[in-house]
């Protein structure tokens, strides 16, 4: 039952998860980005089947390939910045869960203001590339360059954010939540 | 600063991060802006490098088998296939170990995600597992070990991003991966008979039950005909297999099977929208860590520290690599492992006269290993999460299963002939074969 229940509930629109690392006011952006994950999946695989299709019946479209690409770029780095607020990304390690008070504290301020730091070059240097961009044009359509590296500093701009929401949110409430124990190994007896 | 203690401090800064708890593709990131800063290079163009490194269409694949994965979890119509594979090897001893991995054959064969398998055997087969009092240790160890199959048996993610990065035949690669695939999963099948626990042992299913069991899973069990058929015959690129097999589960398999899913749809492309976009993040940073190792003549030194003990010798060089890649599957998650390492292999490969599949095929059965070994076992730990057992136990019992893994990285190293023997028959080209002059056959590289 609780497999089942994990299951529907990771697929939320807003996850619950980490409720006190969470503004209210920021819910309506993580459903934001959730929803525009479902568009670009959603996108792709539609410009792919009509690719498919058109090249199928001797019409093809070749704009379909530039949105595709574009509808998946677009869709791994808002992916990014979505994964941050609901504590998604892959990690090696999530050595602070058993952890409490003061090195919780350091340890879970400094993993965020390392992710702020990225963030920080992928939306200032992401954005430079993309003025950059302005004049580099893809094939056949001539569409700059800018349509698909623009994301990569909108979503370090978002990362940024949900990094500090993060801070000062564990700052205010703490790190530990209830969900500290989940998918975590036990120390050995 | 020299190239040695850049690439220390950089791989060091990676390591560090990443156990400390910030999410790996950030910590891959970060390890490569501090190498950046001591290099000519300038941020911009490592920044540039994280968009470059996903902008390849091959990589579409990825989420198109991810899709694929999670619409058969999420729509709950696998039941069917662990229904076939229950009349098939239920009545054996262990019945339903038997079940857990012939099932993960079968669904290897549609998704292309170990995760996706352990969300399925868990919620389905588990509970089942319990009431016959199999020990949950166990019950978590056999799905973990199972569900490695997702990564050889065609389609594989894991294929998909080192053809991509490695410009070697993805095609040729799930062919490769199949003899490893099926040997895990036989090996997994003995130890469960010999070793395992007993479960309750139950009647041969009819011939009749049988009949009925796969007119019920005909329609999913067409999913592995439509990648492997489109592929093969030319009609699809793997993009397009894995978004045909897609299209055909919501314009065929839900509507017919589970139509009351159809309204969950919206939900299933969320979730997996954003679920496509974590080994990607992962690829991003990867590949500007590959980018600076390549800068720093990385592959170069390794190549030839391995060289140094290996010569040229074929198996040698495969054999250091397996155990390279067996330490580095246990502390780096497949994906960026393929991608940062990728110019080693090649240069490697080129060292020692190796076929580009075989030293695929070689190196991802190594990598799929490390989903189950502590401490970054993923396949493991989320397995016994679900199954609600500390991971600890889960470990121990999977560790006699170390065994199947290590005797079939054995053979895939030792056999190239048997690996390829499927590649050369039925895409022969992938394995650098070409057509001979006068009409007959094909002529193939030794």
């Amino acid at each position: 039952m609780t497999a089942v229940t994990d299951f529907a509930a990771s697929r939320a629109l807003i996850l619950q998860r980490h409720r006190h690392l969470k503004w209210k006011r920021l819910d309506p952006l993580e459903a934001g980005l959730m929803v525009l994950c479902g568009v670009c999946i959603g996108g792709f695989t539609l410009c792919v089947f009509l690719d498919v299709v058109t090249r199928t019946i001797g019409h093809p479209w070749l704009w379909l390939q530039q949105a595709t690409t574009a509808f998946f770029a677009w869709g791994v780095f808002i992916g990014i910045a979505a994964a941050t607020r609901r504590n998604d990304h892959i990690y090696l390690a999530e050595i602070t869960r058993r952890m409490t008070g003061t090195k919780r504290w350091a340890i879970e301020t400094f993993n965020r203001l390392v992710v702020l730091i990225v963030a920080g070059f992928m939306a200032w240097f992401g954005y430079k590339n993309a003025m950059l961009d302005l004049g580099s044009f893809r094939m056949p359509w001539l569409i700059p360059l800018t349509v698909y590296t623009g994301v990569v500093p909108i979503s370090g701009v978002v990362v940024m954010l949900f990094s500090v929401e993060q801070i000062v949110k564990g700052w205010q409430n703490g790190f530990e939540g209830p969900e500290d124990d989940e998918l975590l190994p036990e120390p050995v007896e | 600063m020299s190239s040695g203690l850049l690439l220390v401090l950089m791989g060091g800064l990676f390591l560090l991060l990443g156990y400390m708890g910030v999410p790996v593709a950030f910590a891959i990131i970060a390890g490569v802006l501090a190498a950046t800063a001591f290099t000519p290079i300038s941020f911009q163009s490592m920044v540039g490098q994280l968009f470059h490194g996903i902008d390849s269409e091959t990589l579409l694949a990825v989420p198109f088998f991810l899709l694929v994965g999670e619409l058969m979890s999420s729509a709950d119509v696998t039941h069917r296939m662990i229904r076939l594979a229950q009349t098939l090897v239920g009545h054996l001893r262990g019945g339903l170990a038997q079940v857990v991995t012939l099932f993960s054959m079968f669904f290897a064969g549609i998704s292309g995600s170990s995760a996706a398998d352990v969300a399925v055997l868990s919620r389905t087969v588990a509970p089942e597992m319990d009431k016959e009092r199999y020990d949950r240790a166990f019950t978590a160890a056999l799905i973990a070990s199972a569900s490695t199959m997702a990564n050889l048996i065609p389609p594989s993610i894991m294929a998909v991003v080192y053809g991509a990065t490695g410009n070697v035949s993805i095609g040729g690669l799930f062919l490769g991966g199949v003899v490893p695939g099926v040997l895990i999963g036989v090996g997994l099948m003995i130890y469960s008979y010999f070793f395992g626990p007993v479960g309750t042992m139950k009647k041969r299913a009819r011939l009749v039950d049988i009949f009925v069991a796969a007119r019920g899973s005909a329609l999913p069990m067409v999913i592995p005909v439509i990648i492997m058929g489109g592929i093969l015959t030319g009609w699809f690129t793997p993009t397009e297999a894995g978004m045909a097999a897609a299209a055909y589960i919501l314009l065929v398999l839900i509507p017919v099977l589970n139509p009351r899913h159809v309204r969950r749809l919206p939900g299933d492309f969320m979730y997996t929208g954003l679920l496509y976009s974590l080994p990607l993040a992962a690829v991003a940073g990867a590949s500007a860590f590959g980018w600076m190792l390549a800068y720093l003549r990385g592959p170069d030194t390794v190549a030839e520290y391995i060289s140094y003990y290996a010569g040229t010798d074929p198996r040698m060089i495969m054999l250091l690599l397996v155990a390279l890649f067996v330490i580095l599957g246990d502390f780096i998650d497949a994906i960026p492992a393929i991608i940062i390492f990728m110019p080693i292999i090649n240069k490697l490969t080129q060292v020692g006269r190796i076929n580009p599949v075989h030293m695929g095929v070689v190196i991802i059965t190594t990598l799929v290993f490390g989903l189950i070994t502590p401490p970054y076992g993923l396949s493991l730990l989320i397995a016994s999460k679900f199954v609600g057992v500390p991971f600890y136990r889960a470990m121990l019992r999977s560790f006699p299963l170390y065994i199947v893994f290590f005797a079939t990285i054995a053979f895939t190293v030792l056999f190239p002939d048997v690996v390829l023997w499927l590649p050369k028959q039925l895409l022969p080209q992938s394995v650098g074969c070409f057509p001979n002059p006068n009409g007959t056959g094909w002529i193939c590289p030794r």
